[in-house]
């Protein structure tokens, strides 16, 4: 069992950088999520810990060791794919075995390690079966168990769970945590799907066109984002934003009228323009004379999200506790408390507040 | 009780097309089949009867004297043997290296491998008579003429290329991460080729196998030109080399035509369940 740290590593194909100097110190039993949409440079980043990507400059260490131009075989990793990449023509129990088999290990201590694995994921009635007649969580067990097999220093997930169907996802997500309770072993696992990066992480990178946007833990980059970026990626529903004016030591908000919310922080000079940011979780409706129109809502049950439109035709998106009952095209009022906004800056959206 | 409703539309327009289909098929299978009809027909036959009657006359009796005659002949035993000499090892050769070069170009590309693919495809298009010549002139010089071995090189060279694409092709659709997962796990490309490529890719070796090894056992022309004595005829040869040599003993000819060929269609046989799996392939979803 080893953390992992990444030197200022970079990745050229050709001319083009893709990973622009990333430090990165992943600690040893730590569940670390890379998130970002999609070309922001997390799998590439993932590929090259794994060493199926070189390198073009920096250093990787797993453990104590300097693995940059180790072979993937001998870097102490496993990997899980996010096609599982199965072995079509072998069963089950050959797939599991395969690569203990490529290191020469006596047929016996495989077995045993198999069967462990196998016990471990709940796949022993399904040992003799060939990938294509199992289903998609089966196979995905198979894809985990194969890496479990090898007791690998380092776990490397690859969007695991997005070739699952919703239901599964839960269930295997419940499923990654339990392995990682149990295992305690250093995780690192790619996602976009920021609903899993804030269960399962113990510490969330956010990467952005090949730079790390920020580091920490899930709770710490949803009360602290450190800018506009993140602030927008994590929590769902997304954050709001409307375009604000800082006055007389607080923050007129454009599409919400007069109001200057007071903050306790030290702002810019007046008539700086800003952004602000609301959570749709901060904020409540109720009817009332107002610019904010409703404009429809979804009902999931427990909560209600209702979209509101304001003149300038932004959107703005409440999350309300049980069914919201305020009909679309009515007119409503804003409320929430003035620590709940954030501030940003307007050119460089780092947080001002 | 739910009352049957009539499932034949009432009014129902002639269609001719499949008619006209099944017939242009039907002419195409009799035309297709009438030369082995024809050779069978020889074959069961004695020359008296051939002479008297003509090719296509249906016997009274069974006759077999013909392939007695043929299995019996010290000769031909030879000249299934040469066959299987160049066959055998010029089939394994040209899939062997087209499999390792196909893996190449579909796993392990480099600078200019596409160019390099594209040279050796077009191999494909060379017709043998152009390179007849320097070819001969080359075994000559080194003393290979009326040996198996220009055959057996030659049929390997001109194998390559469609080896090369075939798999090059298959192991195409073969997805990386396999590989990848291989590589993980310690396997090397060598590995990685025979553990994991090669077996996803049975149908197309059974494809190739059934095209080699029909190609190289049915062909008339190298081994023409290259062997010289009885010794070192193969088995097409050598039909030609019974016909005897004041008359033209179609019966013997025909019962070695069919022995001849029961060898490849013994080998299509074997490969058939993979080779139509590896015809049809890309066709539907795997």
């Amino acid at each position: 069992m080893s953390g992992v740290i990444l030197n200022s590593v970079y990745k050229n194909y050709g001319d083009v950088e893709v990973i622009h100097g990333i430090d990165l110190e992943i600690k040893e039993g730590e569940f670390c999520v890379f998130v970002g949409p999609s070309g922001c440079g997390k799998s590439t980043l993932l590929r090259m810990i794994a060493g199926l990507e070189e390198t073009t400059s920096g250093t990787i260490h797993i453990g104590q060791r300097d693995v940059t131009n180790v072979d993937p075989a001998d870097r102490g990793i496993a990997m899980v794919f996010q096609t599982y990449a199965l072995y079509p023509h072998m069963t089950v129990e050959q797939n599991l075995g395969f690569g203990l088999k490529m290191n020469k290990v006596p047929k016996s201590e495989i077995s045993e390690k198999v069967r462990n694995a196998a016990d471990i994921l709940r796949l022993t009635d399904y040992m003799h079966r060939k990938p294509k007649a199992l289903s998609g969580g089966q196979r995905q067990r198979v894809a985990i168990g194969r890496a479990i097999v090898r007791g690998p220093e380092v776990f490397l997930f690859d969007e695991p769970l997005s070739n699952l169907d919703a239901e599964l996802r839960v269930e295997m997500r419940v499923e990654i945590a339990r392995l990682h309770n149990e295992m305690d072993v250093t995780m690192i696992y790619v996602t976009h799907d920021q609903v899993e990066a804030m269960t399962l992480a113990d510490k969330i990178v956010v990467l952005r066109d090949g730079i790390v946007e920020q580091t920490g833990a899930p709770m710490e980059l949803y009360n602290n984002p450190a800018n506009k970026f993140v602030a927008g990626f994590i929590g769902s529903p997304s954050m709001n934003f409307l375009d604000g004016t800082i006055k007389e030591g607080g923050v007129q908000i454009g599409p919400l009228g007069d109001t200057v919310y007071n903050t306790s922080a030290t702002l810019p000079e007046d008539g700086t323009k800003v952004i602000v940011g609301l959570r749709p979780q901060d904020l409540s409706i109720e009817p009332g004379e107002s610019e904010l129109i409703t404009e429809l809502s979804e009902k999931l049950g427990g909560v209600t999200y209702d979209y509101l439109l304001t003149p300038t035709q932004e959107k703005i998106v409440v999350e309300t506790k049980g069914e919201g009952a305020i009909a679309p095209k009515t007119k409503v009022k804003l409320l929430f408390e003035d620590q709940s906004i954030y501030l940003f800056d307007r050119t460089t959206e780092a947080r001002i507040y | 009780m739910v009352e049957q409703v009539a499932t034949l539309p009432s009014s129902r327009e002639f269609n001719p097309w499949p008619v006209v289909v099944f017939t242009c098929l039907l002419v195409l299978a009799g035309l297709f089949l009438a030369p082995t009809i024809g050779v069978i027909l020889s074959s069961i036959k004695t020359t008296r009867e051939i002479a008297e009657g003509g090719l296509w006359n249906i016997p009274t009796r069974l006759f077999l004297g013909n392939f007695v005659e043929v299995l019996a002949n010290p000769a031909v035993h030879r000249y299934f043997l040469n066959t299987l000499l160049v066959t055998l090892p010029a089939t394994a050769a040209s899939i062997a290296l087209g499999v390792l070069a196909g893996y190449v170009f579909a796993k392990l590309p480099f600078w200019g491998s596409n160019l390099i693919f594209l040279v050796l495809i077009s191999g494909m298009f060379f017709p043998p008579q152009v390179i007849l010549i320097p070819l001969f002139q080359f075994f000559n010089s080194l003393g290979l003429i009326d040996t198996l071995w220009p055959i057996i090189f030659i049929h390997t060279a001109l194998g390559i290329p469609i080896c090369t694409l075939l798999m090059r092709n298959f192991f195409a659709t073969v997805p990386n991460s396999l590989r990848e997962a291989a590589i993980l796990e310690g396997a090397n490309e060598f590995q990685v080729l025979t553990r994991v490529a090669l077996p996803l890719s049975l149908p197309a070796l059974a494809v190739l196998a059934t095209l080699q090894f029909t190609w190289i056992w049915n062909d008339f022309l190298w081994p023409l030109i290259f062997t010289q004595s009885d010794e070192k005829r193969t088995i097409m040869v050598g039909i030609v080399n019974l016909k005897g040599q004041y008359s033209v003993a179609w019966g013997v000819q025909g019962a070695l035509s069919l022995v001849a060929s029961l060898p490849t269609l013994i080998v299509f046989l074997f490969f058939q369940r993979y080779f139509i799996k590896g015809m049809t392939m890309g066709a539907v979803k795997g």
